[in-house]
């Protein structure tokens, strides 16, 4: 009797947890469905805006081939292309999108998203003027970029070098495979 | 294959050090804060901690792979949670079981490990940066790691702390806060460390 | 119930942050700027008001067992809405506060209120609970922020003055860049616990000199 008593005890004890599980769960899938396309929307708009902003008028997505393994995407139109590359910084991949023009001239970048230390490696994608003015440093080269410490001409961050090199990895990428493209 | 041990040997430095969990990533404050008066109580802490970070960055991966599976990723954080105080649980009752000496040292420590932010940032930063399973893990049991290192090192700091003279609105936490305040910056020279 | 001792203790003779040391991870974490201050206060008190009338209306239903489990189900679904209203409509403070949103769900003040005060009263007073300590911890976090970013940054408002950047204070190239890093945090914690520790023995000194005369 006892045992059967115990065990209709745990046999609720389960069930309301269940029940309150399956109502939040419930609750959670119905927010989801109103949120999950607004934020896929943001994504895609902020994508969108940043090859705006490296390659004005755009482009359309196009095959590529790439030996370094940090383009995601390529991006192409008559006056030039915008690459997605992921380069890894300091806490985690940098995504960006590089534009450049058809003679290999580096247009723009903008940073999508990254996980960069706030106030040191976050300063590269910061809207302050340092952050401007770090990235403006990129319009107009070629070939090859390091930071002024590899050899390069590229001012790092202050005391965030290793954010700026992943920058200039990442352009580099970006670079060869539209070398690459011809 | 040389990369990938090059990527595993940078996430082994980071966490225990560059990254560490708790002076620059602010994970697991609160037990780094109430466990440390100590050295020996701290290191059983730490140990209980990495020994479940370790297991629960392993169940959460495989948890995440299948909340994928069924397209349920908005669940990650109800169900990463549930998971890791389920882990807490059956260690618990599996070490009071089977290894009793190691209960008794850590027994007291497990209970708490549910609301150590220190285990589920780690399963949410793994799924953020992508590892795969062995990744996972060694980030994981490196990130205990690394939370074992802050605490006792704050411990051995802590009871000369104690003793000492300071003005009486700084007495007791705010003094101790300092000190980890001080902590940090001895670990941010670790910062930019790479080997490759 | 009484609204206006549960408002003072949330914010000053038991707030969250100063007297509790509860949630400390996202207080020293995030104190970078007013904008995550605001956003993070608002998040978890928001959190915290749900949470705590869900678990007082629910408080005879659960036994007592499971509890935890239930508070943490229930903590952790509120979190995840919270979570994902931010990315589908304030994007930019969901990408600042980072995984410190999901990390709400072991912040002790949610749970310790869960079992502290909503598991024991009635649905009203348990959500002015959740709205006086989430205040009590919105104003720890933005007096944090205000400090780092002021000592750190050298702005007042970044993120959400003078188009994000902050209306600047002092000028660039001089603010002490640590303070916005993990050691500021723990130093002005300290000192902003020392400088709370202060004032209430003073009020209380003041307090016991009146009564003696």
């Amino acid at each position: 009797m006892k045992t059967q008593s115990t065990a209709l005890y745990i046999l609720r004890l389960a069930l309301t947890l269940l029940i309150i599980t399956g109502v939040m769960a419930a609750l959670l899938a119905a927010v989801n469905l109103v949120t999950a396309p607004i934020i896929a929307g943001l994504q895609a708009e902020k994508t969108q805006q940043a090859i705006q902003a490296v390659l004005p008028g755009g482009g359309e997505e196009i095959a590529f081939t790439d030996k370094t393994g940090t383009v995601s995407t390529v991006y192409g139109s008559d006056t030039g292309y915008a690459v997605e590359v992921a380069p890894i910084g300091f806490d985690g991949a940098i995504t960006m999108m590089v534009g450049i023009d058809k003679d290999g001239n580096v247009l723009g970048i903008s940073i999508i998203s990254h996980t960069e230390t706030a106030g040191l490696g976050a300063v590269a994608a910061a809207k302050t003027s340092a952050g401007e003015n770090f990235r403006g440093q990129f319009v107009g080269l070629n070939g090859s970029v390091a930071v002024s410490k590899d050899g390069g001409t590229v001012e790092a961050i202050t005391g965030a070098t290793i954010t700026s090199r992943a920058v200039c990895e990442g352009i580099n990428a970006a670079l060869a495979c539209v070398a690459d493209l011809g | 294959m040389n990369e990938y041990v090059q990527t595993l040997i940078g996430i082994l430095l980071a966490a225990i050090l560059s990254e560490n969990f708790i002076l620059v990533k602010f994970y697991g404050i609160c037990p780094f804060m109430g466990v440390s008066k100590k050295i020996d109580t701290a290191l059983g802490m730490g140990m209980a901690v990495t020994f479940v970070m370790g297991i629960a960055s392993a169940a959460t991966w495989a948890i995440y792979r299948l909340l994928v599976l069924l397209h349920l990723e908005f669940m990650q954080t109800v169900a990463f949670i549930l998971v890791i105080a389920s882990i807490v649980q059956v260690v618990e009752m599996f070490l009071k079981k089977a290894v009793s000496a190691l209960y008794k040292a850590l027994g007291i420590f497990l209970p708490l490990i549910t609301t150590n932010c220190a285990v589920l940032g780690v399963a949410l930063l793994n799924v953020q940066k992508g590892y795969d399973f062995l990744l996972s893990v060694v980030n994981g049991v490196c990130g205990g790691l690394g939370f074992t290192v802050a605490i006792v090192l704050f411990a051995s700091l802590r009871e000369r702390v104690e003793k000492s003279d300071c003005p009486e609105c700084f007495k007791g936490m705010p003094i101790t806060l300092v000190a980890a305040g001080l902590l940090a910056l001895a670990f941010m020279g670790f910062s930019g460390l790479k080997l490759f | 119930m009484n609204f206006k001792k549960q408002f003072s203790e949330g914010l000053l003779s038991k707030n969250p942050v100063l007297v509790q040391l509860l949630g400390l991870c996202s207080v020293l974490a995030i104190t970078t700027s007013l904008f995550n201050g605001i956003g993070m206060g608002l998040s978890v008190t928001v959190i915290l008001i749900c949470s705590n009338v869900l678990i007082s209306a629910l408080r005879k239903v659960i036994p007592s067992q499971i509890r935890i489990a239930a508070y943490i189900v229930i903590i952790a679904s509120f979190v995840t809405i919270v979570d994902l209203v931010l990315q589908a409509f304030i994007p930019d403070l969901s990408e600042s506060l980072g995984v410190f949103i999901p990390l709400i769900v072991v912040n002790c003040i949610v749970l310790g209120r869960a079992e502290a005060f909503a598991s024991k009263n009635g649905v009203l007073a348990s959500a002015v609970d959740g709205l006086c300590q989430g205040i009590g911890y919105t104003v720890a976090l933005v007096i944090m922020c205000v400090i780092r970013e002021l000592l750190g940054s050298g702005t007042f408002g970044g993120g959400i003055l003078n188009n994000g950047e902050g209306i600047r204070i002092i000028p660039e190239g001089y603010p002490a860049m640590q303070m916005v890093m993990p050691v500021g945090g723990f130093l002005t914690l300290g000192f902003v616990i020392a400088g709370f520790q202060w004032y209430t023995r003073h009020s209380r000194n003041k307090k016991q000199k009146e009564a003696a005369k």
